[in-house]
C-alpha cells in the first residue's frame, strides 16, 4: 500500500502539480497580463503623452526659427529669441544661439554644453536655475554659415507629472496583480473543497471500503453531477461485482450438487453393474446428466450477461406478436400431449424496441414453468396487451400457485418453493425472466390468477416499456 | 511574489545623470530689469492692468522672488501687446 | 466428404476426428490456424471445422475471414467455448456458416456437418419433394403421401419441408428449433419431441412403412427404409 501522499510539498511546485493549481496561476497570469497591458496602455497615452509633446513642441519651435523666410538674418533671429524668452510665461523655454566663433548671439543658456556635441541632435541633461536642478530636453541646430542654434525645453514638471502618472499606474498594476493573485489562491482553494468529497471518497474505496458514495450539496452544479455520476457508477460496479458473486455462489452451490449425483451414480455403476449393457446404460446416464449440468451452467452464464447490461447493444426495434405466437404454438403441441390447453390472446402487433431471441426465452420459460405446475386438464393462458408506453404479457396457469411469501424470493437463482422441489427443472427460469425484464428496463409481477379459488394458480405479468 | 514595488522609483528616475547641469542665465533679477524696461517701451504700458502686473513683478523680484517677478513680468509684457494673460 | 478439422485440443482433435471418420467421411487435421489456413487455401474441402480460439497468430475467426477474402467458399462450422452472442454473431458474420458450442454432442456436430456439406452448389429451385411416397407441393402448400392428401398445419408444414431437404441426414432438435421455430436458446424441456411425433401420426396413419426416424441421442431423420 503507497504511503499517503505528501500534502505540503514546497508550494510553487505543489501549485505547478495539482491541477487547480495550474488553472488558478493560468488564471493569475492572464489577469496579470490583461492589467500590464492596460497599464502600458495607459502609461503610454499618459505619461509617455507627455514626452512626445515636449518634442513636438520644442521641433516646432525649431522649425520657426529656422524658416529662411521669416528670419532673413541672424540679427532677425537673436531678436525673435529673446521676445520669446519675454514672453515665455511658463519659464519653460530654452534657448542658445553661438556665431560661427563661439560667441554668444542670443538665448538664456550660459554655455554651449559638451553634450550638445554629440552626434545624436537630441540632447536630454540637467539644468540649473536659481539654485535649483532641473531637466531640460535639448535640440541642437546647426545652420549655415557656422551658426549653431539650441533650442529646448525645462522638462522638469513634465517629469514630474510623469512620475506620478506612472507611479499610480504601477501602484495599480501591482494592486491587481495581488488581487489576481489572491484570486487564484482562493479559486483553487473553492476548486479543492468543491473536489474533495469525490476525492476523498474515491480514496476511501480504493483502501476497499466499497460502500462509500460521493456526498452531494444541495447547488445541483457540475460537482455535484459528477458526484452523482461517480456514485451511479459505484452502484452499477456493487451491482456487477453482486452478480459475480451470485454466479461464483450458484455455481459453487447449487452445481456441486448435480455434478456429485452424476458421480455418484457413475462410481455405482463401475462398482456394480453387471454386465456391458448395464454399464452401458450408465454411462449414457453420465452423458446425459454432464450435458443437464452444462445446461444450468450455461443458462446461469446467460442470467450473469443479461444482468450485466451485455446485451443492451443488441436492442432493436421488433414486433414482438409473431414471436409470442410462435412460442405458443411451440409449447402448444406439449401441452396438447398432457390434454392441456394453452389458450392465446394476443394483439396482431406489439413493436417494442429490445432484444427478440432474450424476449422469447422469457416467454418460453413462463410457459415452460406454467406447462409444468398446471395439472393435466388444465389451462394456460398467454396474453398480451399493448398501451402507449407498455406492453404488458401475462402467463397464467391454473395450478396450485405460488404463496405470498415465496413470491419475494421466487426470483432468486435455484429457488424452488416447497410444493415444487420434485419437479424437474433448475428453478433458474424464472432468475432470467427477472434479468430479461430489467435490462429492458421492465417489471416481473407475480400475482394469483384466481384469487378465491382454492388452487389460485399463478400470473406472471411481464411489463415492458415500449422504448 | 509580490510585485517588487521598491523597483518602481527606478522607473521614474532621470536617465541621464553625472554631466555638469546647464546654467539658464534668465531666472536673475537681472533679467527682471530687462524684463521691466521692455515693457514700459510698449504702447500698451500705461494700461492698468500691465502697470499693476509690472508693479507686481518688479516687487516681487525685489524682495527675492525671482521667479515668480520674472512670471509677473511676462505676463505683464503679454498684456501689454494685447494677447492676454 | 472431405473434411479439414482446426482444433488444437489434441483430445477433442482425435475424438472429433475418429467420429466423423466412423461416418465415413476422410479427415485433415490441422493444430494451428496458420497451418489451418495453408491446407484450406490449397486443397479442397467440402466442409471446414474450426476451433475459434487457434494458437499462433491465425485464430478461427482471421482464418475464415483471410478465406472469404480470397473468394473461398467452403462452408464452415465454428467450434468454441465462447458462448456469448456477439462471439457468435462475429464468428457468423466473419463467414462462418454454423456455430456450436462446447461441450457439444458428437451427433450434433456430425449432423450440423453433413448438412453443411450437403448443400447443393447451385440451389435448383424445385417445386417438389420426394422421398418414398411422400410428396411436397412447395406452390400449392399440400402434402400427399401415396396419392392421398393430408392435412397438415402451417408449421408442420414447415418442418416436414425441413426434414425432406435434409432427407437422409441427422436433424437435431437444436437444429429444428433455430431452423423451423427461428429460436436460439436451448429449451429445458423437449418441446420439439412432441411436433414431431404429432407430425409423424400424421403421416404414417394408415400406411406401414414409418418415414421420420427417431436416431438415438441424436435427433430425427427422414428416410424411406427402416
Amino acid at each position: 500500500m503507497p504511503r499517503a501522499e505528501h500534502i505540503h510539498a514546497p508550494p510553487l511546485i505543489g501549485l505547478l502539480r495539482s491541477a487547480s493549481g495550474r488553472f488558478a496561476l493560468f488564471f493569475t497570469a492572464f489577469f496579470a497580463a490583461a492589467a500590464t497591458a492596460a497599464a502600458v496602455i495607459l502609461w503610454w497615452n499618459t505619461a509617455g503623452a507627455l514626452e512626445r509633446q515636449v518634442d513636438a513642441a520644442i521641433r516646432a519651435d525649431a522649425a520657426a526659427l529656422t524658416d529662411r523666410r521669416r528670419m532673413p538674418t541672424v540679427e532677425a533671429l537673436a531678436v525673435a529669441i529673446e521676445d520669446r524668452l519675454a514672453l515665455d510665461v511658463q519659464n519653460e523655454a530654452l534657448y542658445l544661439l553661438l556665431a560661427p566663433d563661439g560667441a554668444k548671439l542670443a538665448g538664456n543658456l550660459e554655455a554651449w554644453p559638451s553634450e550638445a556635441n554629440a552626434e545624436q541632435p537630441w540632447i536630454r541633461m540637467p539644468l540649473l536655475r536659481d539654485g535649483l536642478v532641473s531637466e531640460a530636453r535639448i535640440l541642437r541646430l546647426d545652420m549655415s554659415g557656422g551658426y549653431r542654434l539650441l533650442v529646448g525645453r525645462d522638462v522638469a514638471e513634465k517629469l514630474r507629472l510623469r512620475g506620478l502618472l506612472s507611479e499610480g499606474i504601477a501602484w495599480a498594476a501591482s494592486a491587481s496583480a495581488a488581487i489576481a493573485l489572491f484570486g487564484a489562491w482562493g479559486l483553487r482553494r473553492a476548486l479543492e473543497r468543491r473536489l474533495s468529497p469525490v476525492y476523498g471518497t474515491a480514496k476511501e474505496i480504493a483502501a476497499g471500503n466499497l460502500s462509500r458514495r460521493v456526498p452531494l450539496s444541495d447547488r445541483d452544479d457540475e460537482f455535484d453531477r459528477l458526484g452523482r455520476i461517480m456514485n451511479a457508477m459505484l452502484d452499477r460496479i456493487a451491482q456487477l461485482m453482486e452478480g459475480v458473486r451470485g454466479v461464483s455462489d450458484a455455481i459453487a452451490h447449487d452445481l456441486r450438487t448435480p455434478i456429485a449425483r452424476a458421480r455418484a451414480k457413475l462410481e455405482e455403476a463401475l462398482d456394480g453393474a453387471r454386465d456391458e449393457a448395464a454399464l452401458r446404460a450408465a454411462v449414457e446416464q453420465g452423458i446425459a446428466d454432464l450435458d443437464g449440468i452444462a445446461r444450468v451452467f450455461q443458462a446461469v452464464l446467460r442470467i450473469a450477461e443479461v444482468e450485466a447490461g451485455a446485451r443492451r447493444a443488441a436492442f432493436a426495434p421488433i414486433d414482438l406478436a409473431p414471436a409470442l405466437a410462435d412460442a405458443a404454438e411451440l409449447y402448444g403441441a406439449a401441452a396438447e400431449a398432457r390434454d392441456q390447453k394453452l389458450v392465446s390472446d394476443l394483439p396482431t402487433s406489439l413493436p417494442l424496441v429490445g432484444d427478440r431471441d432474450l424476449l422469447m426465452q422469457a416467454v418460453a420459460n413462463l410457459l415452460d414453468n406454467a406447462l409444468k405446475f398446471t395439472p393435466d386438464g388444465g389451462t394456460v393462458r398467454l396474453s398480451a396487451e399493448l398501451s402507449p408506453v407498455l406492453v404488458e404479457i401475462a402467463v397464467a396457469d391454473d395450478g396450485p400457485g405460488l404463496p405470498q411469501e415465496d413470491r419475494a424470493r421466487a426470483g432468486e437463482r435455484f429457488f424452488r418453493a416447497d410444493a415444487a422441489r420434485s419437479t424437474p427443472g433448475s428453478g433458474l427460469g424464472l432468475s432470467l425472466v427477472r434479468a430479461v425484464a430489467a435490462l429492458h428496463g421492465g417489471t416481473v409481477t407475480l400475482g394469483d390468477t384466481n384469487p378465491e379459488a382454492e388452487r389460485p394458480g399463478l400470473t406472471v405479468t411481464l411489463r415492458l416499456p415500449v422504448g | 511574489m509580490r510585485l517588487p514595488v521598491a523597483l518602481l522609483p527606478l522607473m521614474l528616475a532621470t536617465p541621464v545623470q553625472g554631466e555638469t547641469p546647464l546654467r539658464v542665465t534668465t531666472d536673475s533679477s537681472a533679467y527682471c530689469g530687462e524684463l521691466a524696461a521692455r515693457v514700459s517701451n510698449q504702447p500698451g504700458a500705461r494700461q492698468e492692468v500691465v502697470r499693476n502686473l509690472a508693479e507686481e513683478g518688479q516687487r516681487l523680484c525685489d524682495t527675492g522672488h525671482v521667479r515668480t517677478g520674472i512670471a509677473k513680468l511676462r505676463r505683464a509684457l503679454r498684456a501689454a501687446q494685447g494677447m492676454g494673460g | 466428404m472431405r473434411i479439414l478439422l482446426v482444433e488444437d485440443d489434441a483430445e477433442v482433435a482425435r475424438f472429433v476426428k475418429k467420429g466423423l471418420m466412423e461416418a465415413g467421411h476422410t479427415v485433415e487435421h490441422a493444430a494451428n490456424g496458420r497451418d489451418g489456413l495453408f491446407m484450406a487455401a490449397s486443397e479442397q474441402f467440402d466442409v471446414l471445422v474450426l476451433d475459434r480460439m487457434l494458437p499462433g497468430g491465425v485464430d478461427g475467426v482471421r482464418l475464415v475471414e483471410t478465406l472469404r477474402g480470397q473468394g473461398n467458399r467452403t462452408p464452415v462450422l465454428f467450434l468454441s467455448a465462447l458462448n456469448a452472442v456477439d462471439e457468435r454473431v462475429k464468428g457468423l458474420k466473419a463467414g462462418g456458416d454454423d456455430y456450436l458450442t462446447k461441450p457439444f454432442a458428437f451427433a450434433e456436430l456430425l449432423a450440423r456437418v453433413e448438412a453443411l456439406g450437403r448443400r447443393p452448389a447451385a440451389e435448383v429451385p424445385t417445386t417438389r419433394l420426394k422421398v418414398a411416397d411422400l410428396e411436397l407441393d412447395l406452390l400449392s402448400r399440400t402434402v400427399t403421401r401415396g396419392g392421398k392428401k393430408i392435412d397438415v398445419q402451417p408449421r408442420e408444414f414447415r418442418l416436414l419441408e425441413h426434414l425432406m431437404r435434409h432427407a437422409g441426414q441427422v436433424v437435431t432438435r437444436t437444429m429444428l428449433l433455430e431452423k423451423v421455430w427461428d429460436y436460439h436458446f436451448d429449451p429445458q424441456t423437449n418441446v420439439i419431441d412432441v411436433h414431431v411425433s404429432r407430425l409423424r401420426h400424421k403421416l404414417d396413419k394408415g400406411f406401414d412403412k414409418p418415414l421420420i426416424h427417431t436416431v438415438r441421442n441424436a435427433g430425427y431423420m427422414m428416410r424411406a427404409e427402416s
